[in-house]
């Protein structure tokens, strides 16, 4: 039971390793292969029962031929008796005349056929005979088989297992083998009935002769017995009579006419007889088992080779069927593995039978709806993004235009109204630049520009406390920049590094190319700072300090940076206390085209 | 992971799907080569007796023929020019070899000779030896040869009323009927018979003979019944000459087997060794018989062969 259990267990384990092409193929070949099996099977047994019965029937046919033959020779004999017996015997008185002149006609007619003919009276002395005339001294016919048959039974003519001749004083002494037909007589003396026994002795060869031709199939033969079983003919009979060879004659006695089955040697083998008319001797037919169990041992064979082939094809078909009916399933599951694997652009394939299209179209409509899911959620992150940006963009705005607007009413109010034309135009163009027709990359130029008209606006404000040059490189000139990155910078410059610095301030903006990138450097000569303090500047986790600029400082600038372009890019600060600060703009070396698809939102 | 186990169900199906057309080729091809191997080869065996002619064998071949019919070889009968001479029948034998016999069955002349002429050649060609045994030989068939000595002896001393006995030493060289002679003068010997070894039927007063051979019983009963001599002639054989002899009262008693037996076994025997057998063969039964148990029905069997003209 445990074995039957692991088993199964295995088995268990095995079917989960499968694929479902393998699966199909294996299941359908097996139980085709079971179905054939048990048809060949079938079928095998239904030949061999069939082939068996066309031996037996071959047999039959040919042991009634045999038969015929045999009763027809066998009658001819008993008419050669007969015409002795009613036309010479019963005509012939011996006293005066001799049966010698007719013995001897039918001899000569039927020499072929036959080795004597004799009569003898009841005490077993010659009457007469032919071809020979003359008996051995030492013959006593008498005592013979065929004599004291035809002396007990006087109505029946007897035939004699084969033996040799030995009555006859031949000085040749051929010793010829014969089968006796002797019968009870009467013959006439002088007037007077008295027994006597006729003597045909046909020539063994005239029985071989009617045996010897059949042939039954695959090796099969045929032998002749009397009722006792005693061997009168057999191909191999002087291998039996040598003692090398044994044949199963006394069994064969007692079967009945027809075919039957026998174990003889351990050999099986189908055995066929025919009773021969009125003699009781038995045509016995064998056939050797293999004769019709294998037809040569071909058939099963035959059948092996049928079923192997068959079985063969049928997996093979089954192989192209299943994988017709598993590859687009296999396409499928590889396209979700794909999908899982997070490979970009996967198309699920579509095909195969009506289930598995439906299948398919399922999970292609779901990945489709997963991916315009998907591709909503990246544009409202987009969305969320620039959102963010313009937001912090939209920061710098008020608290400048209120600085600024807080400085134009001063300079109003004291009378400084060319100042206050100077601070509004500046403020004015400085505003157009800032909008840009809502562009958030614009020439390098441009935001340069803004930039003079933002410390052109501070000057003013800080009554030239501090000088600016804002200078480019020729290199640098045709790039674009994300628009707004420098009055942040220079706000903070004039706040933390100038205003409260004793000297007069130099605040210096140099814009120059370095390799891809496009720096631009924002220094002062102002208060500057402990190194740690500036690096700190930049950290998103740092609170909000009090800027009294803008107040929003060099961090939203960095924020912008790298929303838009990448961690790559940003600021740098670099500061000594009492040296001056150097802030450096780190942006991608951005041409007119390359601006243009940024904008589009395309990735750099 | 899975793609590793759809390519190892993939190769498992492909080698189930060779595995079953090469199962399929195989089965149709297969038989046909062991069909091919089991049909044997038609062998080729020389026989090869030590008379000048082979009437005295007649029954003897008739059993060869069958079982050369049965066992599927063809055979070369072979006589010597003059009976008996060895030198002839080395040399047949080995130009027989070199010709290619597959086997050979012989009746040697000179055992020891022959042996000694052949041993090389026994290997690549196995012999067989009918009634005497020759060293090197796949086997000899013949009866027991000193129990067939005896027996005729004592059939002989059943008859004896005085008198010596002649013993026709004929075949000093030949080892079966040396046997046959040595067991017979022993046992007369024992009975107090008084014995003479004989080349040759001496002239004389001679009222008991014993022939070894049956060549020399057949000839001795001749003399017998041609000079019209009286001796009791005890002899070996079932050739129809000698039965008719016995029948007639010329020979007393025959010491008999079936040589139709005997070149059945011999032939089968030596097939069976060129094809890598190694069977032994028993003594040939034999029954001494005398002039009333001739028609007795088994040994009608025996004296008076039934051949069958079909054979199988």
């Amino acid at each position: 039971m445990n074995v039957f259990r692991r088993l199964a267990a295995q088995w268990g384990e095995r079917y989960r390793k499968m694929s479902i092409q393998m699966v199909l193929s294996l299941s359908f070949t097996a139980v085709a292969a079971a179905g054939m099996l048990l048809m060949s099977v079938s079928l095998l047994w239904r030949i061999t029962a069939a082939s068996e019965e066309l031996v037996a029937e071959n047999s039959q046919r040919l042991l009634a031929q045999a038969n015929l033959n045999l009763d027809s020779y066998l009658r001819r004999m008993m008419r050669i008796s007969d015409t002795v017996y009613y036309r010479s015997i019963k005509n012939t008185d011996l006293a005066g005349d001799d049966l010698t002149g007719d013995l001897s006609l039918l001899y000569e007619e039927n020499r072929d056929d036959l080795v004597s003919l004799a009569v003898f009276d009841g005490e077993g002395d010659l009457v007469s005979a032919v071809p020979l005339s003359a008996m051995k001294k030492e013959a006593e016919p008498a005592g013979s088989d065929w004599f004291q048959d035809a002396a007990r039974s006087m109505e029946n003519l007897h035939f004699s297992t084969p033996h040799v001749q030995n009555i006859f004083d031949d000085p040749d002494y051929p010793y010829r083998w014969v089968v006796s037909l002797s019968r009870h007589v009467q013959l006439t003396r002088g007037g007077v009935t008295e027994s006597g026994v006729l003597l045909v002795d046909m020539s063994f060869s005239g029985i071989e002769e009617v045996c010897r031709d059949v042939t039954l199939a695959n090796g099969g033969y045929l032998y002749l017995i009397d009722g006792g079983g005693e061997l009168i003919y057999h191909p191999r009979q002087q291998l039996i009579y040598a003692g090398l060879l044994e044949e199963n004659n006394r069994a064969a006695a007692a079967y009945r006419d027809g075919s039957h089955r026998e174990e003889f040697q351990g050999q099986s083998r189908q055995v066929t007889v025919k009773t021969v008319g009125y003699t009781g001797w038995k045509l016995v037919g064998v056939a050797p088992a293999g004769s019709w169990e294998t037809s040569s041992r071909q058939l099963p064979l035959f059948g092996l080779t049928l079923l192997l082939f068959s079985i063969f094809l049928m997996a093979f078909l089954n192989y192209l069927i299943s994988a017709r009916i598993s590859d687009p399933i296999r396409r499928l599951e590889r396209s979700i593995r794909e999908l899982e694997n997070g490979l970009a652009g996967v198309e699920i394939a579509e095909g195969g039978c009506y289930e598995v299209q439906r299948l398919s179209h399922a999970v292609g409509s779901m990945v489709s709806t997963m991916r315009h899911l998907m591709d909503d959620i990246v544009r409202q992150e987009e969305q969320k993004r620039r959102s963010e940006l313009e937001v912090l963009q939209a920061q710098i705005n008020p608290h400048f235009l209120y600085n600024t607007l807080d400085s134009v009413i001063w300079m109003t109010e004291s009378g400084q109204q060319k100042e206050a034309i100077q601070m509004v135009t500046s403020l004015a163009r400085f505003f157009r630049i800032s909008l840009s027709k809502g562009k958030s990359l614009i020439p390098l130029g441009d935001e340069l520009d803004h930039a003079r008209h933002y410390m052109n606006i501070q000057q003013i404000r800080f009554k030239n406390k501090f000088t600016a040059e804002i200078s480019a490189a020729p290199e640098a000139g045709e790039l674009y920049t994300l628009k707004l990155v420098l009055q942040p910078l220079l706000e903070n410059a004039i706040y933390h590094g100038c205003a409260s610095a004793e000297d007069d301030g130099i605040i210096r903006v140099t814009a120059y190319r370095e390799g891809e990138d496009l720096v631009i450097d924002v220094e002062d000569n102002g208060l500057g700072m402990r190194p740690e303090l500036a690096a700190s500047l930049l950290d998103e986790d740092r609170p909000e300090l009090p800027t009294g600029g803008s107040g929003i400082g060099v961090r939203n600038v960095h924020q912008r940076i790298r929303l838009t372009f990448g961690e790559g890019y940003g600021l740098t600060i670099l500061s000594e206390p009492d040296e001056g600060t150097l802030v450096r703009v780190r942006l991608p070396a951005l041409s007119r085209e390359e601006a243009d698809r940024c904008r589009q939102g395309e990735v750099l | 992971m899975k793609t590793k186990q759809n390519q190892a169900n993939h190769w498992i199906q492909v080698a189930i799907l060779a595995a079953l057309g090469l199962a399929a080729v195989l089965s149709l091809i297969l038989p046909q080569l062991l069909q091919r191997r089991r049909e044997p080869q038609l062998l080729s065996l020389s026989v090869m007796l030590r008379d000048t002619d082979s009437s005295g064998w007649s029954v003897a071949r008739q059993g060869m023929e069958q079982a050369a019919d049965e066992l599927g070889a063809e055979l070369r009968f072979l006589t010597l020019t003059a009976a008996n001479d060895s030198a002839e029948q080395e040399a047949l034998l080995l130009r027989e070899i070199n010709g290619g016999a597959a086997a050979l069955v012989v009746v040697p002349a000179d055992p020891a000779a022959l042996s000694a002429a052949l041993n090389s050649w026994l290997v690549v060609c196995p012999a067989v030896t009918l009634e005497s045994p020759m060293e090197g030989a796949a086997g000899v068939v013949s009866p027991d040869n000193a129990l067939l000595g005896r027996q005729l002896a004592e059939a002989l001393l059943e008859d004896w009323d005085g008198g010596g006995v002649v013993l026709l030493d004929t075949a000093q060289s030949r080892g079966g009927v040396a046997d046959r002679l040595a067991a017979a003068e022993e046992t007369l010997a024992g009975a107090g018979v008084p014995v003479a070894r004989e080349e040759l039927l001496p002239e004389g007063d001679v009222r008991w003979v014993m022939a070894f051979e049956p060549t020399v019983t057949q000839r001795t009963a001749e003399e017998k019944e041609t000079e019209g001599r009286d001796f009791a002639l005890y002899g070996v054989g079932t050739t129809t000459a000698i039965t008719a002899q016995l029948e007639r009262g010329s020979i007393a008693a025959i010491a008999a087997w079936s040589d139709y037996a005997a070149g059945f076994l011999a032939v089968r025997r030596a097939v069976d060794a060129v094809r890598g057998g190694t069977g032994t063969l028993t003594p040939l039964p034999f029954s001494v018989l005398r002039r009333e148990d001739i028609y007795a029905p088994e040994n009608q069997k025996l004296l008076f062969p039934v051949m069958s003209s079909s054979g199988r």
